[in-house]
């Protein structure tokens, strides 16, 4: 069944890298999200396994069969690679009804004709549009047009089924509920799913593993969960969850072993880690989820509030500790006035520990702070 | 090793040419290259050769070999005054008429669009749309009209009397009919509609806030016109006077009509009269054109390109406050409704008019005859036809002639329009999509007599470029950049991702091109094909040097019985140019609803 592998693939447009020496396996009937801020090769990387972008370097592979190597000189052309493509824009053909955007692809498989109708019936039925059968892609809503481009995609059976930021141009509820449809349609289909997207929350939402890539560069190709929980660098705690992970900055005074004792906000700190702490330079930042910097009364760290911010179910509260800014997580509904004096505590043994350096994670456990 | 090149390589290469849009843009580059600047090589080589007949006599040299006597002979040869008379009088003639034709183009074409959008003048909607056509008119219509009108038995080689002199009695002076004044006025009048169109263009996609924030601030309306709105529009009055120039400096039935009776040559009559006899000094002046009109429009390349900067297009703005013209404004109205008229609507009549009297200057109805239209066996008329247009077989053959050679040019043209706006956007930044993007551009450049000639040098060079296939070439390749700049906009509106859904699924890419592409942009791609079919119909100095004899167009036609003097037969194929031009321009507008005053214009 289709696994895809990229070895060392690289994309160059002139001397801009877009994509940089990517290595990345793609188990068979899972959901992969490709993750990053705009201009960080997400889309590259996905038009190159789909066949329609040419890498520079690497070799690509789906289901065992090179697809393509700059090495050997070997590229086969998207049509030959049993792929399905969902764009940005629907990318719906605008003279074509709703039936003969479908049926086109099959037509060109050269299916019966019979089959072709069947089928056709068959991805109206699932995606739920049968009444906009006769209907041109005008003369209808952008959720029922990303409907119809859903089942021009699928229509084919594709093996593997891209998505490029398919539910950016929808409204946030509609959204939603494609997202619920998407996720129902990767167990139904039983096809291997990779999405591109700048959303965190689809790509935690929706995905088996998630990609997360920056200015060509893989950070972190783990689970959801584990790149919220255990973010490998500064660019992935920051760039994952919302409201953001709280970094205080700090000295490290004394590193023995998964000990290692800190000043940090004006005081000292021991952060124990699970693991021996390595590659740790003199400074240091500590990172603390929200929901891990409670607000408790005689917790260790004081501060002011500077703007409470209820959503109804849980409220987010800023507070001022020195000249640091520190984000803590309420669950209901409570409301601070501004400048009231209020004190934290950190909770938990997932605080993460990163080199300040070099950005990377060196370490996570839990915080003690001293006086 | 057996191969030199690697796997990689290899690869690379096959990838380069497995993309049809690098296929599309080689292969142009390739074909645009021998196309224009072979051709361009070739006429700067017969500047300095000895061609037969009268050069070889006067040279002295045999046939074929070098000389410089023809440069020397027309820049610098003060016997009989030869220079002056062939090189720098017509030289001066034509930066003069050229100057200012495009000063009245500006002045009434830029006026009337400042009318048009910015006051309350009435009768807009007709104003407006009659104003364009002496665009789409063939350029002598006006010139014509101007001859039979005013001429004279005093002026010229006058024969006859005009409608003013026969029916008002009053006889023009000669200034006034022929020459200086009436070429400028009659181009002027032309290419107003030109100007009309661009800089009308810019003040009606003008952001209206910026005006009104001047208003805001209590800015009085002739400051705001001196501070804000010229200052926008200046780049399209640049642009628009550069392009009416060099347009201008190249026309050729304008002044052949308007001048020739009284000896008053510009630069492309001049040419034509030299490039039978004198070939070399021909092709000369026919470099001295190309090299003023490249240069000037690579002038106005830098300016259009920058004046994207100026004009925001925000579609939100309200309509400004208009103008009142309070107690100006019927009168205004008036006066352009009858000029309108007379400059688009009397021509017609009169070459009606011409096409049924059978004497001269005699506008009685006795004097009158449909046999120039639908007569047999006239050989009482001894006008070198003996029967009326619409049933002479010579007639009818050179429409034909001139309606194949329209549908071929649009044919070619229009088609590779398509592929090369489709290989140029697809690779838009490239290098190679830049280099076919500007050679397809260059003909524009060229004004058409000049490249006639280059067209004539190169066919008597290459075997088998003679007759309709050369008129077909260059046809296809002078109106390449109306069609490429169409297959460039509808490709541009075009997102990616359309074809790539098709790619996908395993379309072909001819399937792609004619079952998508095609099909969504219809109405651009279209517009491709149509312009350069209208152009081609009233086209005539691009054709008059290679129209073969045998074979006439019916615009060469015209020339050669205006030249012999045949009036009435004249009249009546100036009449029937001029309707099926329209006609083609009403059903190209009615069907696709692409209109000659969108193009490129020239």
């Amino acid at each position: 069944m289709p696994e895809i592998i990229l070895k060392n693939v690289t994309k160059r447009f002139g001397k801009f890298v877009a994509v940089d020496n990517l290595d990345l396996y793609i188990a068979d009937r899972s959901f992969i999200t490709l993750l990053g801020p705009s201009g960080c090769g997400k889309t590259t990387t996905l038009r190159m396994i789909a066949g329609l972008e040419t890498p520079t370097e690497g070799e690509i592979l789906i289901d065992g069969e090179t697809v393509f190597s700059a090495e050997k000189g070997i590229n086969v052309p998207p049509n030959k690679r049993d792929v399905g493509f969902l764009f940005q824009n629907y990318a719906l053909w605008p003279h074509m009804t709703v039936y003969q955007n479908i049926a086109f692809g099959l037509e060109n498989l050269k299916w019966e004709k019979k089959k072709i109708k069947s089928r056709v019936e068959e991805m109206l039925a699932l995606l739920k549009i049968e009444q906009f059968v006769k209907r041109y892609p005008s003369e209808l809503s952008g959720g029922q047009q990303q409907r119809v481009a859903i089942a021009r995609t699928l229509a084919p059976s594709p093996k593997v089924l891209f998505m490029d930021e398919p539910l950016s141009n929808l409204d946030a509820k509609l959204r939603q509920e494609m997202r619920t449809e998407l996720k129902r349609l990767h167990s139904d289909t039983n096809s291997t799913f990779v999405y591109v997207t700048h959303d965190q929350l689809e790509a935690m939402t929706l995905s088996t593993q998630v990609c997360l890539m920056n200015n060509g560069l893989l950070q972190q190709y783990d689970p959801p969960l584990k790149i919220y929980g255990g973010p490998a660098n500064l660019f992935v705690a920051e760039f994952v969850g919302n409201p953001t992970m709280n970094f205080i900055p700090a000295d490290v005074v004394k590193l023995e072993g998964n000990r290692v004792e800190l000043t940090m906000l004006g005081k000292k700190a021991l952060f124990q880690a699970r693991d021996n702490v390595e590659n740790l330079g003199e400074k240091a930042v500590l990172g603390v989820r929200p929901e891990f910097l409670p607000i408790q009364d005689g917790g260790a760290v004081k501060g002011h509030v500077y703007s409470t911010l209820p959503t109804g179910m849980e409220t987010t509260v800023k507070v001022t500790c020195g000249d640091t800014m520190l984000t803590s997580v309420v669950f209901g509904n409570v409301d601070y006035p501004v400048d009231m004096p209020i004190s934290l505590s950190a909770n938990g043994d997932q605080l993460m520990l990163f080199d300040q350096q070099s950005g990377n994670a060196v370490g996570q456990g839990s915080l003690t702070i001293m006086d | 090793m057996l191969n030199p090149f690697s796997a990689r390589q290899r690869a690379r290469v096959r990838a380069f040419f497995g993309k049809p849009a690098n296929i599309i843009l080689v292969a142009f580059c390739a074909v645009l290259s021998v196309l224009t600047l072979y051709p361009l090589i070739l006429l700067l080589l017969e500047t300095v050769t000895v061609h037969a007949g009268k050069e070889v006599t006067s040279i002295k040299l045999p046939r074929g070999s070098f000389t410089l006597y023809s440069l020397k002979n027309i820049f610098a040869t003060s016997r009989f005054n030869y220079s002056q008379l062939t090189f720098y009088q017509p030289l001066f003639n034509t930066l003069a008429v050229a100057l200012t034709a495009s000063l009245i183009a500006i002045l009434f074409g830029g006026g009337v669009a400042w009318l048009i959008t910015r006051t309350n003048l009435k009768c807009k909607k007709f104003i407006s749309s009659v104003f364009v056509f002496p665009y789409i008119m063939p350029a002598w219509t006006l010139a014509t009209f101007w001859a039979t009108f005013f001429k004279n038995v005093n002026v010229g080689a006058g024969t006859s009397n005009g409608i003013m002199a026969a029916v008002f009695g009053i006889y023009m002076p000669e200034w006034f009919v022929y020459g200086y004044f009436p070429i400028s006025l009659v181009l002027g009048l032309h290419y107003a509609p030109f100007a009309y169109i661009l800089i009308g263009g810019i003040l009606r996609n003008m952001d209206a806030n910026l005006e009104e924030a001047a208003t805001i601030l209590k800015t009085r309306r002739w400051r705001m016109m001196m501070r804000i709105t010229l200052p926008i529009v200046k780049p399209a009055l640049l642009s628009t006077l550069l392009l009416v120039f060099s347009s201008a400096m190249s026309a050729y039935s304008v002044p052949i009509f308007l001048g020739s009776p009284v000896r008053y040559y510009v630069l492309s009559t001049k040419m034509m009269s030299l490039i039978n006899n004198f070939p070399g000094q021909g092709y000369i002046i026919a470099a001295v054109m190309i090299i003023f009109g490249v240069s000037i429009l690579a002038v106005n390349q830098k300016i259009t390109g920058s004046r994207k900067s100026y004009t925001t297009v925000t579609g939100k703005s309200s309509q400004i406050s208009l103008v009142n013209l309070r107690g100006g404004n019927w009168p205004i109205a008036i006066i352009l409704t009858v000029l309108m008229i007379l400059v688009a609507v009397v021509p017609l009549i009169t070459f009606a008019l011409e096409s049924v009297i059978i004497k001269a200057g005699d506008y009685s109805l006795s004097n009158m005859t449909l046999d120039f239209w639908i007569g047999r066996n006239l050989n009482y008329l001894d006008q070198g036809d003996s029967t009326g247009i619409l049933l002479s077989a010579k007639v009818l053959k050179a429409l034909g002639y001139s309606l194949l050679l329209a549908i071929t040019c649009s044919v070619v043209a229009g088609t590779s329009g398509v592929l090369v706006g489709y290989g140029i956007v697809k690779r838009r930044g490239s290098k190679l999509s830049t280099l076919v993007s500007n050679l397809s551009f260059f003909p524009y450049l060229m004004p058409s007599l000049a490249f006639g000639a280059i067209y004539l040098a190169m066919s008597t060079r290459v075997p088998g470029l003679q007759g309709f296939a050369v008129l077909a070439l260059i046809g296809s390749v002078k109106y390449l950049p109306f069609a490429s700049r169409s297959g460039v906009n509808a490709m541009l509106q075009l997102s990616g991702e359309i074809e790539e859904a098709a790619v996908i699924v395993g379309v072909p890419w001819y399937k792609r091109m004619i079952r998508i592409l095609f099909p969504i942009q219809k109405s651009s791609f279209l517009s491709g094909y149509l312009l350069p079919m209208v152009s081609c119909m009233r086209e005539l100095s691009l054709f008059v040097l290679l129209v073969p004899t045998s074979n006439t167009l019916l615009t060469t036609m015209l020339m050669q019985y205006s030249e012999k003097g045949w009036a009435q037969f004249g009249n009546a194929i100036n009449l029937m140019i001029i309707i099926v031009v329209l006609l083609v321009n009403f059903l190209v507008n009615k069907v696709t609803g692409a209109s000659i005053d969108k193009g490129v214009g020239g």
